[in-house]
């Protein structure tokens, strides 16, 4: 985690979206919804926020509002005022990766359509875009910038071949580019009165549904469906608790979704190639997912907390206390911990107000300065031989301060134990993550990455361990009876292609 | 022109020998304070009564004046309240509660604000969530009271206090909120956010065949101006 932070290998974005139901102009604060949900999500994104509204009526009005930085800079109160006759919405939080970081290339996207217009939501980044780029501008559309979402955008505007004059078909649309592009992506598509949700057929990247519902009622079970306020959509189902939703379910790999006011209808699955497993980023659950989100019926905590106990099974330690870096590996060493029979404490508190969105101290500065992101809780750990679980090792540059830290604090020995598996291939899926080359377990240091990085021994999650604590069969499950979350019938797979170099498709250039 | 002083018209506006037609006299030149000199009931009902007003105007002339007044007055300050209620709820648009019922003198339906006459021994707040909690169902707080206003002086002396409530629409006991009308009371219950109430009014008015009570619309007037008039001095022409 501290790496990722430390080197922004970000996630790309997070969608939202929110129809009202019931009685159209609604009394729902629209734009409010879909500010504190995109808030919940501002993890995935903090360089730009973006919200489109649509007042629902034929021809539609459209209000757009979008900002530079994090969602409460990005949204003054004043510019959310025009957005208030809107009836629904999609939003969308960005995290840069390529090009320059300037407001018309933050998304949603509004095109003109031959049928009117549409707004464009989209998370993760389409494996062949190089190659669909160069189709589309063969067919004569030109695009403007390099990015994905416009590609997305221009390919929802071309005309299907059995589409009528008058009446738009968006499932057939839809459809279209769903079989130009495999994966990624998790779509949100607004047009007039509808917002239609689309999740590759490898449910690459997220994507949940959740209903609103009167406040007083949200955490009992009598929410019946006249209750219903409205409808959500989002990357992450964190963000429901916030906006007084419940979560409802996930959208399918290959599944179009359309919510209207009257609700949600599932239009069509798209199926993968025969033989095809689902291909759902594992990495999600490793790292970039907020720990009280669910997926796959499972919350992404518990996950996390498995792959440590898996990681104690495979790799114990002759030691006497377990801890981790703070935050994101906390239930990985729960896990480890609780499986170990080894107490948790805390050795390192950190100063959140350094790091990549704050205070950013250049490389030098920043390989001593990490040390001063955080400080040793001496008296916890002096004179004894510690385990410091940490959810990954990438360059291997953040952790080899930490450990320096604690080792002359006072710790004896520092073992680390990672609760991944280390990462050796590109993702073309949406996460920025270092060339091949910069990637510690590429390199020669890595056959003694213990002394490269200082510490007393280095051991990370085997694949399979993650695998199989990811999709609930682990044997620590086992011996304590949990019943496994995920039916035995159901086709499960995750994407593990930056781990194992086996990618969901074959990757066109 | 010379007029005689009709006593059937006394509203008429009178003209005597000696004064200028054209002139306007003004009541800071008159000589008395105007006051009721005497109230005599011509007939009388189960709720109103009539009543000839004898009364001397500022110039010290007697005059008749036909009133109409309640026969429920309270020893309380005023007749009734009205209540501007604000339904509150998360992520809600702020609505007021109105209603909507056939109003007899009228002959059609009117769109009001809640009201109702005080009871004996009842203050104006009490009334006011009273007959709210009876009229719409919604249990409110008071949050402010007008002073005692009159409601059409020309016509009687029937006075009103506007009771201003806040509804939590988040809790239980408001999210399905029953009412407790008597009988002959035939109301139904309207939310209309705050955001563009003059608007929605308008709307609701194109819709259905409606009188809006004076009150209500003065209020959606009042915060169409004070919110979208900007606040500038206009001393160029732009």
């Amino acid at each position: 985690m501290s790496e990722f932070e430390e080197s922004g290998i970000g996630e790309e974005c997070g969608v939202f979206g929110c129809v009202a139901a019931g009685e159209w102009p609604t009394q729902l604060e629209v734009a409010q919804v879909l500010t504190l949900g995109l808030v919940a999500l501002q993890h995935r994104g903090q360089e730009s926020a973006g919200i489109v509204t649509s007042n629902g009526v034929n021809p539609p009005t459209y209000n757009t509002l979008k900002g530079m930085g994090l969602v409460n800079n990005a949204f003054p109160p004043e510019g959310l005022l025009k957005l208030r006759s809107g009836n629904l919405g999609i939003g969308h939080t960005r995290y840069s990766t390529t090009g320059i970081s300037e407001l018309q290339n933050c998304q949603p996207f509004v095109v003109d359509t031959l049928h009117g217009k549409i707004a464009v939501a989209h998370n993760g980044e389409l494996v062949n875009a190089a190659a669909l780029r160069r189709k589309v501008m063969r067919h004569g559309v030109g695009l403007s910038t390099s990015s994905d979402s416009e590609l997305i955008t221009q390919l929802l505007a071309l005309t299907p071949p059995m589409e009528e004059l008058d009446v738009p078909d968006w499932v057939a649309r839809i459809k279209n580019l769903m079989h130009e592009t495999p994966t990624s992506y998790s779509l949100l598509v607004m047009y007039t009165d509808v917002i239609y949700a689309v999740r590759d057929p490898y449910g690459n990247r997220p994507l949940s549904l959740g209903r609103l519902v009167p406040v007083s009622k949200l955490h009992t079970t009598v929410a019946g469906e006249g209750d219903t306020e409205g409808w959500v959509v989002s990357s992450e189902s964190c963000s429901f608790q916030s906006i007084g939703a419940k979560y409802y379910r996930e959208v399918m790999p290959g599944e179009i979704v359309q919510i209207s006011k009257h609700g949600i209808k599932s239009l069509s699955i798209v199926p993968r190639p025969e033989g095809d497993l689902p291909a759902f980023c594992i990495f999600e659950y490793v790292y970039f997912a907020r720990p009280d989100s669910i997926f796959e019926g499972q919350m992404v905590y518990t996950v996390r907390q498995r792959c440590g106990r898996q990681l104690a099974i495979e790799a114990p330690s002759d030691a006497d206390v377990v801890s981790t870096v703070p935050e994101s590996a906390t239930p990985a060493a729960l896990g480890y911990a609780q499986q170990s029979g080894l107490p948790y404490v805390e050795v390192l508190c950190k100063n959140r107000y350094v790091g990549r969105t704050f205070i950013q101290p250049n490389t030098r500065l920043r390989q001593l300065g990490v040390a001063k992101k955080f400080g040793a809780l001496t008296d916890n750990f002096a004179g004894k031989r510690v385990v410091l679980v940490d959810d990954s090792i990438v360059r291997g540059n953040t952790i080899s301060p930490i450990i320096k830290l604690l080792k002359e604090a006072g710790a004896t020995e520092v073992h680390i134990r990672v609760a991944s598996p280390p990462i050796r291939f590109p993702c073309y899926m949406g996460i920025n993550i270092p060339t091949k080359e910069e990637l510690i377990a590429n390199r020669p240091e890595f056959k003694d990455i213990a002394g490269y990085i200082g510490a007393t021994s280095v051991q990370y999650l085997s694949v399979e361990g993650l695998v199989s604590a990811v999709q609930g069969v682990t044997p620590s499950t086992q011996d304590k009876g949990e019943t496994i979350s995920l039916k035995p019938s159901r086709r499960v797979g995750h994407c593990t292609a930056c781990l194992t170099g086996k990618y969901p498709v074959e990757l066109e250039w | 022109m010379y007029k005689p002083l009709d006593l059937n018209k006394a509203q008429s506006f009178p003209r005597f020998p000696g004064h200028s037609t054209n002139k306007m006299t003004s009541p800071s030149e008159a000589t008395t304070i105007p006051h009721v000199v005497k109230e005599e009931v011509i007939a009388s009902g189960k709720w109103l009564k009539l009543e000839k007003t004898t009364y001397v105007d500022p110039f010290g002339n007697t005059r008749i004046w036909e009133t109409t007044k309640r026969t429920t007055r309270q020893t309380g300050a005023a007749d009734g309240v009205g209540i501007i209620a604000l339904l509150k709820r998360t992520l809600h648009k702020d609505c007021v509660v109105m209603v909507k019922q056939f109003r007899p003198p009228m002959g059609c339906c009117t769109l009001e604000f809640p009201a109702g006459l005080i009871d004996q021994g009842e203050s104006a707040e009490t009334a006011a969530l009273r007959e709210l909690k009876e009229e719409t169902g919604y249990k409110g707080e008071v949050v402010g009271v007008t002073p005692v206003t009159c409601l059409d002086p020309g016509l009687s002396n029937c006075t009103t206090q506007i009771v201003m409530v806040n509804i939590n629409g988040d809790a239980m006991e408001n999210t399905e909120p029953t009412q407790q009308l008597g009988d002959g009371e035939f109301v139904d219950v309207l939310l209309i956010p705050l955001d563009e109430f003059q608007k929605k009014i308008d709307d609701l008015m194109k819709k259905e065949k409606i009188i809006v009570d004076s009150k209500v619309y003065i209020y959606g007037m009042g915060m169409s101006q004070a919110f979208f008039k900007p606040n500038e001095l206009r001393v160029l022409k732009q």
